[in-house]
């Protein structure tokens, strides 16, 4: 078991650096220049030339490699170019939006998908079935931008059912101001019993966590609805089936629990997709998160937090696939052995 | 053996067996039928479309913004532009992006996984673990990274994206011929001195074909997506190229007041990554001979 | 001047918070015994405001819509009356063929930082700006030296004529503060004081947090000893929040969130018309649209054959009330303003033929050129589009890139020519209501470039930019000739063109007394002159 640990850990730094030089590469190709961008509107020539040698682009890019990794690990992720302060500290800030974004998502997303899935596993190859087929392969299917448009125009404005954008009502930050903590609204409001800002946040929650749920509910109302097929067509489920137990049961003590198999184990992937499909989003919400930064990082094209985001990203998603293998691993032993 | 067992019929049965083919699935028939439709409109586009000019540079901003009448389908744009047109003229763009991303990926990909499968060593764990990084992202997070350093167009988007995809392939058709590898009668060619490019031609390609094709077309709709993503966010398809995320990202400001410009878009988007994912999954379904039968 | 600002959101959030909302039902407490609400103005933009620093000195961009909240100058512009009227100084003279001016100060006035203004405070703030000759300190350039016989009396005397009283109404590099942070900082820890968040100004509004980066970015509140008072009604806290969508801005506007909307997509601002909840407003400004053409890049055929084939009556159709047609680039309503220009007008077949002589156009070689705008505005998107596709029909291939505005703008001083676009467009405002700006910002040779994004370089238009000024003072109509001069020349030799004039199109929620737009202060809302 610990030499499984051990691999897997070592192989995640591997790839984690591997990610890291990857995107340095790429980034090094940039036309234009961040030096002069960082040095803002008023800069002479002199200071963009000050600019460039504190940001380290006079030097090789062996050198900037080698110095970022050394500044990875110390906390150092380089300074943004638009918002002049650190990108970890950046990162700080924007990614618990993001967090409270997707594990809302990921929640209704587990929520919906597994009955669903296990809805259309009960009663294979009748139109309830066919219809969830086609409905998770919508979600899937589903350009997460256009779907954000479409839910703030008909719900939010049309219908006036919930928020347009933000995270929480503006107006209450006086009135009922939110003690932090956690840095998640929602569970901040939660803890210190601040009801009115609970239920601003929660209703702010909705719509843009129904969006990214679209993509990770088709995909385990997918995944759900296969594993259990599969399995109920397997030997010894046939031998339950032979000895005369109806179906019901035959359902209920083997497609139950083998449904959570399947959303555990993709829930890494899910959880990755879902981050970045906040890319997206957030920007019509106007949801403080990774997205938003992402995506003025991008406009302002500002290489050292794009890296940065990517780095969180991956690692983000690397981290989140070990837990998953080692959980795994801890309780089947098959796959240690392997 | 490669499986192309289909459910229940057998390939014999004529115009009849492939009606009852269709109907027993449903999905694939639904999924390819509005491929080929998808596909058949991007052939005749440039003869369909009832105003051809929109579909490039030019603008009429004199009739900007109109609602969805009976001279334009589905109403008119910020610079006057046919919406129906271009939606049309967009079935060209997207799944062309996203035909050469999947043959490039392929290209590269099978061979790359191939030898990895086939020889093993060294060359398989290096490969291997340059996959493992690749896919240690999120496709659209590798593109999105990708695509900010290039210029932004087209050919950019294509590369970025292609070198997000390959790892794939890579991955899939190694375990292939990993297993291919190992079997006795590739052993007994070996001894008898066949070369090592006829066994990987005759013996291993074959047997990856199958998963590849189904890979090919669940892919389809993932690529049009990720494109899609990266043109709304500014970094694949400039103006006037009639690309459905840039359409999307065009008529973000103007969508409350007139939706036309956002809704045709992206349904487009939408019933193509559909047909696409249903076409694969229903292939799937049919190809897999593992596929435990429901009926 | 200084643009990026194509499109403001204000919003300005509603006065009634939920405080009063989620009061018991069933409460009968008269309106006397209630605590004090908190009137917030919310004021929405679609970039962060406060990009150019914290320095009233320097300040030269977007930070003036805070600013005016917080620093005040000697005297303020009417536009309505086309008159100079009283702000911190309360009365003024000129002698001396208007070399010599003396303002009297007012009484009572105290700074963010808790000392008096006094002349001396004011003479210093004034030599600072001077000093450090950032944002449009130009306007003080004739001052040689300036006298304070006693605490409130200001003489300034001037190397040459100049109408300063109308200067110092300018909306950059005019502020009236205190050089001295609150513990005493002064020169360059004064300096870093001010950027780090904070202000030394006289105005009726403070600030209170600074979110750098952050969607609420600045919140301000009232001073308390504001010299203006606070008897009334009046809105309580500013707060400057960064909404990048305009259609999520009109959202917030209609759901009641926000108060005002500056700037926003046409056809959203025209959907606000039914709405009874909302008024809207449209006014004349002095805000134009230029296409700065680089002359170094572009032969004069060349350049004079893009002017020729843009579509202008097109692009003012397609901004549905947005922008009118521009005559020069004086706008109208302001002095050196001639409608009767020889101008540009569409003209294909000469555009053709011009290209010709030069060796592309249809048939022949095709010309690549590249033109970028700023990010965020619907407007300047639309305008690239059209001139695109105008280009495009006489085989030129535009490349169009959308920047955010410090990006854009970096690019366009780039030291490397090679990396500079062709066309590039901005917004531009003046900094006093006078048409001197566009000239000696645009025009005059830089060297490096800083707002001259053509590039231009002429000696004689230089030496008539240089002549204007102190013409104005003496013989304006002398001056406004020499205007129409420059402008003919400018006709001529294509370095630029004004595409539009821009229409303020603001929508608010109504309700809100005391609001007058005034192109002299672009798109700044004077909220302390508002009632709830």
């Amino acid at each position: 078991m610990i030499r499984y640990v051990i691999r897997r850990v070592t192989l995640a730094f591997v790839v984690v650096a591997g990610v890291v030089i990857l995107t340095f590469v790429i980034s090094d190709v940039v036309p234009g220049d961040p030096a002069a961008s960082w040095a803002g509107p008023h800069a002479s020539a002199a200071q963009i030339a000050r600019a460039r040698q504190y940001l380290g682009l006079d030097q090789p890019l062996a050198v900037r490699i080698g110095k970022y990794f050394a500044g990875i690990v110390t906390g150092n992720w380089g300074t943004s170019i638009h918002t002049h302060r650190p990108v970890l500290s950046d990162i700080g800030t924007a990614a618990p939006a993001t967090l409270e974004l997707v594990i809302a998502a990921l929640v209704i997303a587990i929520l919906a998908g597994v009955p669903l899935g296990l809805a259309a596993a009960r009663w294979p190859g009748r139109g309830l079935d066919h219809a969830i087929r086609v409905g998770s392969v919508l979600g899937v299917s589903m350009p997460v931008f256009w779907l954000a448009l479409i839910f703030q125009l008909v719900f939010a404005q049309r219908l006036r059912l919930l928020p347009v954008a933000g995270q929480y009502d503006p107006n209450l930050v006086f009135s009922h101001p939110l003690t932090v903590r956690t840095q998640l609204p929602v569970l901040d409001s939660l803890i210190s019993g601040n009801w009115a800002m609970l239920g601003s946040t929660l209703t702010h929650l909705i719509l843009p966590a129904l969006v990214v749920a679209a993509y990770p509910a088709g995909v385990i109302a997918r995944m759900v609805r296969a594993q259990v097929l599969d399995t109920l067509g397997e030997a010894h489920v046939q031998m339950v089936r032979s000895l005369g137990f109806p179906e019901r049961t035959v359902f209920g003590t083997f497609a139950m629990r083998l449904a959570w198999n399947p959303v555990a184990a993709i829930l890494a992937l899910v959880f990755a997709y879902s981050l970045v499909n906040t890319f997206l989003v957030e920007s019509i919400f106007d949801w403080p998160g990774l997205g938003s930064y992402a995506a003025a990082s991008v406009s302002t094209l500002d290489t050292p937090a794009i890296v940065g985001v990517t780095l969180f990203v991956a690692a983000a998603y690397v981290v989140a696939n070990l837990v998953v293998d080692l959980v795994q691993a801890a309780l089947d032993p098959r796959i240690r052995l392997r | 053996m490669s499986g192309i067992g289909v459910r229940g019929f057998g390939v014999r049965g004529g115009v009849r067996g492939f009606g009852r083919f269709l109907r027993a699935n449903p999905l694939l028939a639904t999924g390819g039928m509005i491929a080929l439709l998808i596909v058949l409109i991007a052939v005749v586009a440039p003869l369909v479309v009832p105003y051809p000019a929109d579909a490039g540079a030019a603008t009429h901003p004199e009739m900007a913004l109109q609602a969805p009448s009976a001279q334009h389908l589905f109403g008119t744009d910020q610079v006057g532009r046919d919406v129906f047109s271009r939606v049309v003229a967009g079935t060209r763009v997207s799944p062309l992006v996203a035909l050469f991303v999947l043959l490039i990926a392929c290209a590269v990909g099978i061979p790359l996984g191939v030898l990895a499968g086939y020889f093993g060593g060294i060359g398989d764990e290096t490969i291997m673990r340059i996959t493992d990084i690749f896919l240690a992202f999120p496709p659209l997070l590798l593109a999105l990274a990708f695509a900010t350093v290039l210029p932004a167009n087209l050919t950019s988007l294509t590369i970025a994206i292609a070198i997000t995809w390959w790892p794939w392939y890579t991955r899939l058709v190694r375990g292939q011929a990993a297993s291919v590898a190992g079997r006795p009668y590739v052993e007994a060619c070996r001894a008898l001195g066949i070369p090592s490019w006829r066994i990987l031609l005759r013996h291993v390609l074959p047997n990856s074909v199958t998963p590849v094709i189904v890979q090919v077309s669940l892919d389809f709709g993932g690529v049009i997506l990720t494109a899609a993503a990266l043109s709304f966010l500014g970094l694949g398809a400039q103006d006037p190229t009639p690309d459905w995320g840039l359409m999307v990202a065009e008529g973000q400001n103007y969508f409350t007041t007139q939706w036309w410009l956002v809704t045709f878009p992206g349904l487009a988007i939408l019933l193509t990554a559909l047909a696409f994912n249903l076409l694969g999954d229903g292939l799937r379904d049919v190809l897999d001979p593992r596929r435990v039968l429901i009926r | 001047m200084k643009r990026h600002r194509g499109r403001l959101i204000a919003v300005a959030a509603a006065a009634v918070p939920v405080l009063a909302l989620t009061a018991c039902a069933g409460s009968t407490t008269p309106a006397s015994t209630q605590k004090p609400v908190n009137k917030v103005f919310t004021y929405d933009t679609t970039a962060p405001v406060m990009v150019d620093g914290w320095d009233p000195a320097t300040e030269y961009s977007d930070g003036i819509l805070a600013m005016s909240e917080m620093y005040e100058t000697l005297t303020r512009y009417n536009s309505a009356t086309n008159t100079v009227g009283p702000m911190l100084a309360t009365s003024w003279s000129s002698a001396d063929g208007g070399k010599t001016w003396t303002f009297h100060l007012r009484h009572g006035v105290t700074f963010h930082t808790g000392r008096p203004m006094t002349a001396q405070a004011a003479k210093a703030a004034i030599q600072r700006t001077i000093k450090l000759n950032g944002g449009a300190a130009y306007i003080w350039a004739a001052v040689k030296t300036i006298d304070t016989p006693d605490q409130y009396t200001l003489v300034f005397h001037l190397s040459y004529a100049s109408p300063l009283a109308l200067q110092a109404s300018a909306d950059y590099s005019a502020y009236i503060y205190d050089t001295q942070g609150p513990a005493g900082q002064t020169g360059n820890a004064f300096t870093s004081w001010l950027n780090a968040g904070h202000d030394a100004g006289t105005g009726p509004y403070t600030v209170q947090t600074w979110n750098k980066g952050q969607e609420f970015e600045v919140y301000l509140k009232q001073f308390g000893k504001y010299w203006g008072g606070w008897s009334g009604t009046h809105f309580t806290k500013v707060v400057f929040r960064v909404v990048p969508q305009d259609t999520t801005a009109a959202q917030l506007l209609r759901s009641g969130q926000v108060t005002f909307i500056e700037q926003i997509a046409p056809s959203l601002w025209s959907s606000f018309k039914g709405d009874s909840s909302i008024t809207t407003v449209s006014s004349p400004s002095w805000q134009n649209l230029l296409a700065q053409l680089n002359v170094k890049a572009l032969s004069l055929p060349v350049r004079q054959a893009i002017l020729y084939a843009i579509d202008y009556r097109g692009i003012i159709a397609a901004l549905r009330g947005a922008g009118v047609q521009s005559s020069g680039i004086v706008p109208p309503g302001m002095f050196g303003h001639f409608s009767d220009l020889p101008d540009y007008s569409f003209d294909k077949a000469k555009a053709a033929a011009l290209l010709k002589a030069a060796g592309y156009g249809p048939g022949k070689k095709a010309l690549n050129l590249s033109l970028t705008y700023t990010q965020g505005d619907s407007n300047e998107q639309v305008v690239a589009t059209i001139i695109k596709s105008d280009l495009a029909a006489l085989n030129v291939n535009l490349s169009v890139q959308s920047l955010a505005w410090p990006t854009q703008w970096a690019k366009g001083k780039s030291s490397n020519p090679a990396q500079r676009q062709d066309i590039f467009l901005e917004y531009w405002w003046p900094d006093y209501p006078d048409p001197y700006s566009w000239f000696s910002n645009l025009l005059q040779t830089e060297s490096p470039p800083y707002y001259n994004l053509s590039y231009y370089s002429n000696k004689s238009m230089d030496s008539m930019i240089n002549q204007v000024e102190p013409l104005t003072a003496t013989d304006k109509n002398a001056a406004a000739q020499l205007y129409k001069n420059m402008q003919v020349t400018i006709v001529q030799q294509a370095p630029l063109v004004s595409l539009y004039n821009a229409n303020y199109q603001y929508a608010m929620l109504s309700g809100i007394s005391g609001f007058r737009v005034d192109p002299a202060y672009p798109n700044v809302v004077f909220v302390h002159d508002l009632k709830p």
